[in-house]
């Protein structure tokens, strides 16, 4: 009941005026940025976010208008995967499996609209999953003492890499770097200046969303040269409206890639990507017989609904914990913490304008998101269709300007760059991006609560193990180092048989 | 091998970062202090670092020449741009990085420059005449 009028509360927020137009708003770019092949949702709500400073919209607003992105971008990312076998984002990959196979049939039209339905599933019931455990997530936190928040954060980052299969020493170092970066600048305890080298510049530390648009809108353009510009291949749609019958064959598909997407969007550090590769896999084994691959309306709706419930999955403990469960929730956090919200168990209480407002939102925005997809899908496709070279260099253009007004200093923008071909070369080296962002975000907080905890005992390490929440954090990293650990090996003796070095 | 160097480089960072923190000090009050949480991050850094030195396990590829080619050409544009914004004011300065990034990404010439002539202007008119967004128009170096 409590939540219900918290919920009602909610929807009261986002239906004023400014917050329907941000839906709206969102959802439409959010599409096209998930549409376009190479930008996805990090890049797209890095992208936004200076913008969003500039026009100086409230942290309620702007959530909701980054939220909206990232949900249309989840729904945006089959498009192209259907009509022209290039993932729009990451998670999209699995919907290439069998949406490209079943365009090349001229069943376009059905796998747009299954796809379509399936994401309408899978973002819905994760939003109803966010509504009715995110609270329950949040009372269990209060509990959670500084020696805990400091065991929180350390799992946080063991685990981010997730079960990826990259290097897990590379996820570590990658954090580490990004922890590293988050000292620099003046220490808010004690007044020194550290890492700053004499720069009255590095003062204030590295301003993480100039950083996060580097990291992700610049680097992204050093990735797109490094191909020859090619001409995309559009499929033409066939007929133009899909058949029900198709449609159906999705439904069950679509309910059990769901809940598979929305529990892994909660670990930290899965994502959306591992949610539409589990769903997709899942699926396949319990229902394949041989179609998949060739264009099996399930296997189109499974990974879709997995990836778009995974999204909702992982703002819980975004919210909650304060602790981003992917890449994209990772970039929406820096902004909440820019606006001087921290998120966490409290926030509930200290914000539930915010928090319900942004969950009411995120019922509107998958309405607003089915009718965008579903007729008026057109504009989407025609979209697909302008070339790269006239867009990239406009991502470039709004990175600058939005950078350029939030700080209005050239350094800045030198220091975007210069996060930009970090981000390219950590990429190019195999290193996940994401635990660096992590890093750079995290690393004060975590740095504090480590304090705290020391200075309640006096300076006593061994405060760190004496909580049963904090040892059994400790033990569920530990168990999760192994795992990943185990898993690497296999790949490394792989590494070693194919004789590479 | 790109392992290996990235080894090195993380090794040397991370025994840099360890060694200037012992610098930071500070006085009452604080039992951490400003020099130990970068202790608690960068030791385990250069521990991986040596690892990741001794045990590689990937080698990136990188971009053919004329692909490095065009990403160097990227970056001093990127570079320039960022320099002068300012000096040259939004518009202008906007226009050349529109249209450079444009032609490295195999955009056709007339095409790229009407793109670049439309949508210098448009963003500055969009964000800020339209939106409130203050961007000099003309830069320092005219005003």
């Amino acid at each position: 009941m409590e939540i219900l009028s918290s919920l009602w509360a909610g929807f009261a927020v986002a239906a004023l005026p400014i917050n329907l137009a941000l839906i709206v708003a969102g959802c439409f770019a959010g599409t096209l940025i998930g549409a376009l092949p190479g930008l996805g949702p990090v890049n797209g709500v890095a992208i936004l976010i200076p913008l969003t400073f500039a026009f100086g919209l409230n942290a309620t607003s702007s959530m909701i208008l980054l939220s909206a992105v990232y949900y249309g971008c989840m729904y945006g990312g089959r498009i192209s995967s259907i009509l022209l076998n290039i993932p729009g984002d990451e998670p999209a990959i699995m919907t290439t499996l069998d949406g490209y196979p079943m365009a090349r049939k001229g069943q376009a039209a059905d796998a747009l609209a299954i796809s379509g339905i399936a994401s309408f599933i899978g973002a819905t019931l994760a939003t109803l999953g966010l509504t009715l455990f995110a609270p329950l997530l949040a009372k269990a936190a209060i509990y959670f003492g500084p020696a805990d928040y400091f065991a929180l954060y350390v799992m946080a980052f063991a685990t981010i890499g997730g079960i990826s299969g990259t290097d897990p020493r590379k996820t570590l170092l990658a954090a580490l770097l990004g922890l590293m970066l988050g000292t620099v600048g003046l220490d808010p305890a004690t007044g020194v200046a550290r890492y700053t080298f004499g720069s009255f510049n590095l003062y204030d530390g590295f301003d993480p969303i100039v950083a996060l648009v580097g990291l992700f809108a610049i680097s992204e353009i050093l990735f797109f040269l490094e191909q020859k510009a090619q001409d995309r291949q559009l499929i033409p749609k066939g007929r133009v409206f899909p058949r029900m019958s198709r449609v159906k064959e999705g439904l069950g598909a679509s309910l059990r890639g769901s809940v598979i997407g929305f529990i892994a969007g909660i670990l930290p550090g899965a994502g959306a990507s591992l949610g539409a590769v589990m769903a997709y896999s899942f699926e396949k084994r319990l229902k394949d017989k041989g179609t998949f691959g060739t264009g099996d309306p399930r296997g189109v709706a499974a990974p879709e609904a997995g990836n778009n419930a995974a999204s909702g999955g992982a703002l819980i403990p975004m919210l909650t914990l304060g602790v981003p469960g992917s890449g994209t929730t990772a970039v929406m956090l820096a902004m909440l913490i820019s606006l001087n919200i921290q998120p966490g168990p409290l926030l509930f209480e200290r914000s539930p304008d915010l928090v319900w407002g942004l969950v009411a939102a995120l019922y509107l925005a998958n309405f607003v998101l089915l009718i965008l997809n579903l007729p008026l899908i057109g504009i989407f496709t025609r979209v697909l269709g302008l070339p790269a070279w006239g867009l990239m260099p406009l991502v470039v253009a709004i990175s600058y300007l939005g950078v350029y007004a939030i700080t209005h200093a050239a350094f800045d923008l030198m220091v975007m760059v210069g996060f930009g071909i970090l981000g390219f070369v950590l990429r190019k080296l195999d290193f996940s991006l994401v635990p660096v962002v992590l890093g750079l975000l995290l690393g004060l907080d975590m740095e504090n609560n480590l304090r705290r905890a020391l200075s309640i005992s006096g300076g006593d390490f061994t405060v760190l193990l004496q909580s049963p929440i904090a040892l059994l954090l400790y033990g569920i990293t530990a168990v999760f180092l192994a795992l990943t650990l185990w898993l690497s090996r296999r790949d490394s003796k792989a590494f070693a048989a194919k004789g590479g070095r | 091998m790109t392992d290996r160097l990235a080894g090195i480089c993380f090794f040397l960072l991370a025994a840099g970062y360890v060694w200037l923190s012992a610098g930071y000090t500070a006085g009452f009050g604080d039992p951490l202090g400003p020099s130990i949480f970068p202790r608690v991050i960068g030791i385990p850094a250069v521990l991986l670092g040596l690892s990741l030195m001794i045990w590689p396990r990937h080698n990136a590829d990188w971009a053919g020449a004329d692909g490095l080619l065009r990403q160097g050409a990227a970056l001093l544009l990127l570079v320039g741009y960022a320099l002068l914004l300012e000096p040259l004011g939004f518009v202008l300065s906007t226009f050349v990085a529109v249209l450079g990034l444009g032609l490295l990404m195999g955009a056709p010439p007339i095409r790229g420059v009407l793109t670049a002539g439309i949508s210098a202007p448009g963003l500055y008119l969009l964000f800020d005449r339209l939106m409130g967004l203050p961007l000099p128009a003309l830069g320092t170096w005219f005003g």
